[in-house]
Parts: structure tokens; sequence; C-alpha cells
């Protein structure tokens, strides 16, 4: 379906299509919507994929340029900071990029990438925390988030979101994001984690119950 | 849709829905790297080469019998070979009672299903052989899908975001 859907002609940039946020996965409901945006040429990823491994190394451009927005968000969002996720979604593209012929669906390219991200966001995440140098406090999150309109508010900038987010444990965090922001089901979740379905759910719910006391400490 | 959030929490997802845009000097970043990477292989994946040794791994305190080159380093004695580009490692661990052993790490670009651990026939131990060029690796076990498990027999790289480390393996070329 997405491969006959991406050899249609790009709508103008100002439609809104609904379109599964990784070529393949199911979506949880149709609540979201992605803008279509030039990038999104007129060629599957398979194509692209079999240009690069037959020797066309600038085809991958096309790859990093139609994904790059979407991974981006979930890096920064994992990893609460603009530096460290540019590093780890490059490191991800380049190690996608060397392994690209074991990638097993090359129609699902994006799906694939997005595991080698998630681990190189852990990955990069634990170094982070190592060095222990962006934590930041629940009192100092809540007090930037209070000042900017509130957690989610109209005037939240999305910084105080990463914030926010970066009192979620890495693992409830990851769930949270993959299933409240990235809209995938459990299934999609379990395919991209490897983890169970049972296991993500309890993380998404902690996540939610650390959000709610986030915000009733806001309200309070 | 499955799982409705409440207002509150919705105002969260949604600000963390708002869209991240890196710019094209970004991409003129990755490009610059993939260039000075060697071309992917449109072939085959890579050839098993006829080398042997083995990284015997241990899962809670139950030792496995590791074989260890005589003053070497743990992780690179514990891999030996004798043929051309890759060495082969088998990777052997204890997991009583798991029903799936996979092995994740920077070999297979940390996927926790690419690599399965088959049962040996000795109980509860599970092994699988992979051809690797020298190099250092990181790597952990992932028993059932869900439990990540690092070799308490080699080295560690760091802890990582999930409250384990990952081990580390270092391939020595051939000399």
């Amino acid at each position: 379906m997405r491969e006959s859907y991406l050899l249609q002609t790009p709508p103008a940039p100002e439609t809104v299509t609904p379109r599964a946020p990784f070529g393949g996965l199911e979506v949880a409901g149709s609540r979201r919507v992605t803008q279509i945006t030039h990038s999104e040429v007129c060629t599957s990823d398979a194509g692209i994929v079999a240009q690069v491994l037959a020797g066309d190394v600038e085809a991958y451009r096309l790859l990093v340029e139609r994904h790059r927005d979407r991974f981006a968000r979930f890096a920064v969002r994992m990893l609460g900071n603009r530096e460290d996720a540019e590093e780890a979604l490059q490191d991800a593209f380049i190690r996608a990029y060397r392994s690209l012929a074991q990638c097993a669906d090359p129609a699902r390219f994006d799906h694939w990438c997005f595991r080698i991200l998630a681990n190189r966001c852990r990955t990069r995440g634990a170094r982070r925390r190592r060095h222990d140098a962006l934590f930041v406090a629940d009192d100092a999150a809540l007090e930037q988030a209070a000042a900017s309109g509130g957690i989610g508010g109209d005037g939240t900038d999305t910084s105080d979101i990463d914030r926010v987010l970066e009192q979620l444990d890495a693992r409830s965090r990851e769930a949270f994001l993959l299933k409240h922001v990235e809209d995938l089901t459990y299934e999609s979740m379990a395919a991209l984690t490897g983890e169970k379905v049972s296991a993500l759910k309890m993380r998404v719910k902690r996540a939610c119950e650390r959000l709610r006391e986030l915000l009733e400490a806001q309200d309070g | 849709m499955d799982e409705e959030l409440e207002p509150g929490l919705e105002r969260i997802a949604a600000a963390a829905r708002r869209p991240v845009h890196f710019d094209t000097r970004f991409d003129d970043r990755v490009m610059a790297a993939v260039r000075r990477t060697s071309r992917p292989s449109a072939g085959a994946p890579r050839r098993l080469a006829i080398a042997a040794g083995i990284a015997a791994l241990m899962l809670g305190s139950a030792w496995l019998g590791r074989r260890t080159a005589p003053g070497g380093d743990r992780s690179a004695a514990a891999v030996r070979g004798t043929a051309a580009a890759d060495r082969v490692v088998e990777f052997v661990v204890l997991a009583p009672g798991a029903a799936q052993v996979t092995l994740a790490g920077d070999f297979n670009e940390w996927s926790t299903s690419a690599t399965p651990l088959e049962a040996t026939g000795r109980p509860g131990v599970w092994s699988v052989t992979l051809p690797l060029p020298a190099g250092r690796y990181e790597y952990a076990f992932v028993v059932d899908g869900e439990r990540w498990l690092p070799d308490p027999n080699t080295p560690r790289a760091h802890r990582g975001d999930f409250g384990l480390a990952n081990s580390v393996i270092t391939v020595t070329g051939r000399t």
C-alpha cells in the first residue's frame, strides 16, 4: 500500500494526508497526520536502496532527506537535546548505510533504520547519563515548564517538554514516545524493540503515571 | 485507537509531536561520512571463516568453562582463528528456563531478533557462532525478548540506559 502511495504525485505542501509514521507499521489511530513534503519524491525506499547497492552512493541522500525529520524528533525527545540527537541520528544513518545489504526488507528501510536509531539513542543516552551533564531535577523542569505556560501548555517550548520527558526512565520514555508520539500499535512497538507487548504496556502505564505526578505537582 | 490519553497527558504528547527539523547541513555531514565509508556490499552477508574460538559466557553465578588463551585480554584471548578475513566467535550462555535467547550488539545493529542462539542439548545452555572482523564490539544477550544480560566475564563498556552494562569483546586481527 505504501509503495503505491509513494508512486503517486505528491500533493501540494499544504495538503495533509494520513500516513503511517513508519512504513508498514500499523498506527494506533487516525488522529495523527503527516504533511507530505517535496522531498518525498516518487521513488520507493526499496528502489533507492537498490540504487545505492548498485553503486550510486549519492542516492542515499534521498533516504536521509526523506526520513531525517521524523527520526530527528524521536532522537531529540529521547536524548533531550539536539546535539546528542544529531550525533545519534548521523551515526544511525551511517551504520544503516554500511549494513544496507543486510536490510532484509528494503521497502521498510525506515522501520529498519529506526531500530538502529533507537539503539544508538540507548547507547548515547547511557553515555550522557554517565557524565551526568544534562539531567535536570524535577523541580527545575517543572519550574521552567511553568514559566512557559505549564507542561504541554500553549506557550510551552519543546525544550521544556524534553526536560519533562527526561523525568521518565529511558524504557518508559521510549515506550511513551513510540506509543503516543509515533502512534505505533503495541504489536509494532514489539516488532521494533524486541520487547513483549505486556512489558511495553506496563512501561507506557508507568510513563503515564509519572507524567500525571508531574502534572499534579505543577497544579499543586 | 486502543488507548486514549486524558487531556493533561495528551497536551504533553501533542507538544512532543511537534516537528523537529535538522537542516540540509546535517544531510551534508551524513553524506560526507558516507562517502568516507566503505560501500555496502550487495552480495551475501559476510562469509563464515573457518577459525574457531570461544567466548564463554555465564549467567548468574554459573560457569560454563570458558576457554581462554593464556596471558591475553579476556575477550580478545577468547577469540582465535586461522582463516582469512573474519574470526569466528562462539557465544555461549546459560539461561535455564528461557524460551528464546538472542544476541544483540554492534555487529547486528543491536537487533534483538537477528541473531538467535540455539539450544545446545545441554540443559539451559544456548550458543551461537558468528564471524567477526577484527574490531571492538559491544553486545548483550536478550532473554525471552525482554531481559538484557551483559556478559560478566568480559569487560563492560558502560552502564546502559536500561540499567545494564554492555559487554565488550575485542576481536584481534590475524597474526
